[in-house]
């Protein structure tokens, strides 16, 4: 795109999601909710061919139906009640279809369907945008809204985006259609705790998008897509493997490793609150999560395909680097004995 | 009066069913422009007549005609026929939806379970509210305001950006 263009589309696609977080008055919220919508859209259909169309319209319908939803709830609520503020949400109805619009927004099952196709139809860069930044302004909605939602509903969107993150992943080898799944699973361990503890939650969304950054800026420098490729990924960047491994059971949830801190501290309050099935469903279901992640973990870093016995590194044409990913990969790996200090920042 | 909002607030719904309910997203457009006449006038019955003004001469006579002419010049001549019996299926559908809808959310069968529904101010000189509010745009509003103009310009240069490249444009019905 051009310089101009990318002038206006990149500091709005910054704004979108900052005006919803920073804003008290509904109208506000859903005006940033549609810029970054619409920020978004030629990034993704940058490439101009009909995969990418196709993944920018199917967002575009989603997300703008969506946020059509939203302003229809915040005006029967300031219809019924007289006052925009987000934070005094009383209409039961306006609630229910809040939930329901912001569900569709961050793709959470049975509203899941066109995270996996999207995410496939994009670039890797993207999809990471697309999975991590575009899911502040929802979720941040659903934080200043959380003492008024349905706990009921907000209970079984989750359990089944878990079971259903887990479950759909199982069939997949293109690596951004398992991010999806991934990502519909970790949104529904979050929008299960969101009504119990706000905190967690917030932890949760954290960790969440430091292990998605990781995972999709390991995508990037290895130029894989798919299971296939990534057989080859230790000729490449040997000790990135390794850690790709262990950035994939940190997604997957396996003590000593970051990501095994959210799991572990939410299964602990559901049981404090007496929700164990709901408790032993979750954890169970993770555990189809975790076999896709060993799955990939297995072929690029356990197993190594067939090779001469001196095989050595590939020819480099250029030097590709991240400086954020050492950063990003000590946070996705090595976080859980801070736990304690995690936990006073949100 | 309140005859009038039930009828052009009929025709908003019935001009919006005719509108997604095509083969082809370009037969939809005459049917777009009148369903947002009719929801203008909805909005001057309910007291907002600046508002439907600006609503009908800026987006409806600029931004929609700016979009659909560079949608227009994208577009390949993918001629699709209309198939009759298609079209009514999609119309029954979407129309059953709406009362399902309208009957679970209002439950309202007649007009005058809207209750108040103007906005003019009471008091000897019965300005409509709106215009107030504009002005409100302008000194409490300034941040709003500088907001959804930058919202503007960047639907405009998102569209110009989505069609940019005519002979290898993709926005086509294929």
């Amino acid at each position: 795109m051009t310089p101009y263009t990318n002038m206006i589309i990149i500091p709005s696609l910054i704004m979108g999601p900052l005006l919803t977080i920073s804003s008290n008055h509904w109208i506000l919220a859903w005006t940033g909710l549609e810029i970054s919508t619409l920020a978004v859209i030629p990034l993704m259909a940058q490439q101009h061919h009909p995969r990418a169309i196709e993944a920018a319209i199917k967002y575009f319908l989603i997300q703008a139906a969506a946020s059509t939803l939203i302003l229809f709830s915040s005006i029967t609520n300031a219809w019924t009640l007289g006052q925009w503020d987000i934070m005094q949400m009383s209409n039961t109805v306006s609630c229910t279809i809040l939930t329901t619009a912001l569900a569709i927004k961050l793709g959470l099952a049975p509203f899941h369907f066109w995270l996996p196709e999207v995410l496939q139809g994009t670039t890797t860069m993207m999809a990471m945008i697309l999975t991590t930044w575009q899911k502040l302004a929802p979720l941040s909605l659903l934080v200043m809204t959380a003492q008024s939602l349905n706990t009921p509903l907000l209970l079984m969107l989750g359990l089944t985006s878990t079971i259903i993150g887990g479950w759909g992943g199982l069939n997949q080898t293109q690596l951004r259609k398992i991010m999806a799944f991934s990502s519909i699973a970790h949104l529904g361990w979050m929008i299960t705790i969101l009504t119990l503890s706000i905190k967690l939650m917030l932890i949760t969304f954290y960790i969440y998008i430091i292990m998605t950054m990781t995972m999709f800026t390991m995508m990037k420098l290895l130029e894989t897509n798919k299971i296939s490729t990534t057989m080859m990924s230790w000729t490449k960047l040997p000790t990135m493997n390794t850690m790709m491994m262990l950035t994939l059971m940190s997604l997957a949830g396996l003590p000593p490793l970051t990501g095994f801190m959210p799991k572990w501290l939410i299964l602990q309050e559901l049981t404090k609150q007496n929700m164990i099935i709901i408790a032993t469903m979750l954890a169970l279901s993770s555990l189809l999560s975790l076999f896709f992640y060993l799955r990939i973990s297995y072929y690029s870093t356990i197993t190594l395909p067939p090779n001469p016995i001196n095989f050595s590194k590939q020819w480099r044409h250029k030097i590709n680097q991240k400086p954020y990913l050492a950063m990003l990969t000590t946070l996705s790996i090595t976080l859980m004995p801070i736990t304690p200090a995690l936990m006073t920042t949100t | 009066m309140m005859y009038f909002m039930f009828l052009f607030g009929f025709f908003f719904v019935f001009w919006m069913v005719g509108v997604s309910c095509q083969p082809s997203p370009y037969y939809g457009v005459l049917s777009l422009v009148l369903g947002a006449a009719s929801g203008c006038a909805v909005l001057v019955i309910m007291g907002g007549s600046f508002v439907s003004l600006v609503l009908f001469l800026i987006y409806l006579g600029g931004m929609l005609v700016l979009f659909a002419y560079s949608t227009a010049l994208v577009a390949e001549s993918g001629h699709i026929g209309w198939n009759y019996w298609e079209s009514a299926f999609y119309v029954v559908i979407y129309v059953l939806c709406i009362v399902f809808a309208g009957v679970y959310y209002y439950w309202a069968w007649s007009v005058e379970g809207f209750g108040c529904a103007t906005v003019d101010g009471d008091g000897p000189f019965t300005i409509r509210f709106d215009f107030s509010g504009v002005s409100w745009f302008y000194c409490f509003g300034s941040m709003m305001f500088v907001i959804v103009g930058w919202g503007l310009l960047l639907t405009l240069f998102v569209v110009l950006a989505l069609v940019h490249g005519l002979s290898r444009g993709v926005v086509r019905a294929i």
